[in-house]
């Protein structure tokens, strides 16, 4: 265990707790959190969606701005079906890793009673929704493609074969460690420069992490986007 | 930090659990309304440019409308203006010849009225001629004095 691992799991605790049931570890802490996100993510996002209106009041014109450029992306990526098939897919990750990790970003109440973490600062969660974007591209796109979903590992031609592969490890791989990676910095860099400079450098630094929180739920769910794009264009 | 467990599974179940919620509740509905109000401009631009194009034909319609009646008008009063035309030199050409009728007439009845007046006049001096001749031969003429009588009763007669 490196200095700077030791480091930050003193700043950030996941509470590990083994569950007899599961005969597995789980981090509680994470899955308080994943609560928290979701809870606000169904109570803000279910009474704008469902209470829509034809002529919107702001908060849904907010709502609405968000979810036609992410439409628009899915559109201009993977054509009017992949949008169809994929909106509320897509939509429900964009959210979910937005308020997860904005949330992180939430002070502290009542001294260390209640400590607000992002869910995504746990690799486990950024690697789940990777991986799950992996499955689901190959799942979707065999079912649409057949072995034709697997054609792009012989392009430009059958040699690269072995480097395609690396390729697509490396994606789920790359696209978790950077929303992991990214948010658990903010948080610890967060933490560090309350301890260092209590004053304007953390307020600076949680204005700068909202930008990266969104920024962060951006690039993934775009990578997510350009990941699909294929399964639409090999017919 | 990197400790994979069952969080990982979990949040796979949290996030499918969180999907359907979500795309059931917050994004179809959602979805459903944006695309309602999308068709529903289209159809409310489609119905303007209906109307404009209505509007266009029957402002075209009542031009057309307002040029023949316009048309119509003007023949109307060139025609008016004709028959007014036709009427006044018919009734120029009818009293000319009813004036030169009642002057032809008015000639003539001065002429017949003068060939009477003359025959009156003739009647009357043969009568009174005769009645002097008579008168002057009842008593003598042969003398000068019954010649100069003669010719003072012929004076007479006569003025």
């Amino acid at each position: 265990m490196g200095n700077a691992e030791q480091a930050s799991n003193e700043i950030i605790h996941y509470l590990p707790q083994y569950i007899d049931a599961l005969g597995m570890t789980v981090h509680m802490q994470t899955i308080y959190m994943i609560a928290f996100a979701d809870l606000i993510c169904v109570l803000v996002l279910v009474a704008l969606g469902s209470g829509a209106k034809l002529i919107p009041g702001r908060a849904q014109c907010m709502l609405e701005m968000l979810v036609e450029w992410l439409c628009g992306l899915m559109e201009g990526n993977m054509g009017k079906e992949g949008k169809k098939i994929f909106a509320s897919f897509l939509l429900t990750l964009f959210f979910f890793i937005f308020v997860s990790n904005e949330i992180g970003l939430l002070p502290q109440i009542g001294g260390h009673m209640v400590h607000f973490t992002s869910p995504t600062n746990d690799v486990n969660v950024a690697f789940s929704m990777a991986i799950m974007v992996m499955v689901v591209n190959y799942l979707v796109g065999i079912y649409r493609n057949g072995l034709g979903a697997f054609g792009h590992f012989f392009k430009p031609f059958a040699a690269m074969l072995p480097l395609n592969i690396v390729e697509e490890l490396a994606k789920p791989i790359t696209m978790s460690l950077r929303l992991f990676g990214n948010i658990l910095a903010g948080e610890i860099l967060l933490i560090i420069l309350y301890q260092m400079a209590p004053w304007v450098a953390p307020d600076a630094w949680v204005f700068f992490s909202l930008c990266v929180g969104f920024l962060q739920a951006f690039v993934f769910t775009m990578l997510t986007i350009v990941n699909f794009a294929p399964m639409f264009h090999e017919h | 930090m990197v400790d994979f467990d069952a969080t990982f599974f979990a949040q796979i179940v949290n996030f499918i659990i969180l999907l359907v919620i979500l795309g059931k509740f917050a994004f179809k509905p959602l979805m459903n309304m944006l695309d309602e109000r999308s068709n529903r401009i289209a159809n409310d631009l489609d119905s303007a440019e209906k109307t404009r194009v209505e509007a266009e034909e029957l402002k075209a319609q009542y031009s057309k409308q307002m040029e023949e009646a316009r048309n119509e008008a003007a023949a109307i009063v060139a025609k008016a203006t004709q028959n007014a035309q036709n009427i006044e030199a018919e009734a120029r050409t009818q009293a000319q010849a009813e004036k030169d009728q009642m002057i032809s007439a008015a000639k003539q009845n001065i002429e017949n009225e003068k060939q009477q007046a003359l025959a009156d006049v003739r009647k009357q001096v043969i009568t009174l001629a005769t009645e002097i001749a008579g008168k002057v031969v009842s008593q003598k003429l042969d003398s000068a004095e019954d010649q100069a009588l003669v010719a003072k009763t012929a004076d007479a007669v006569l003025n």
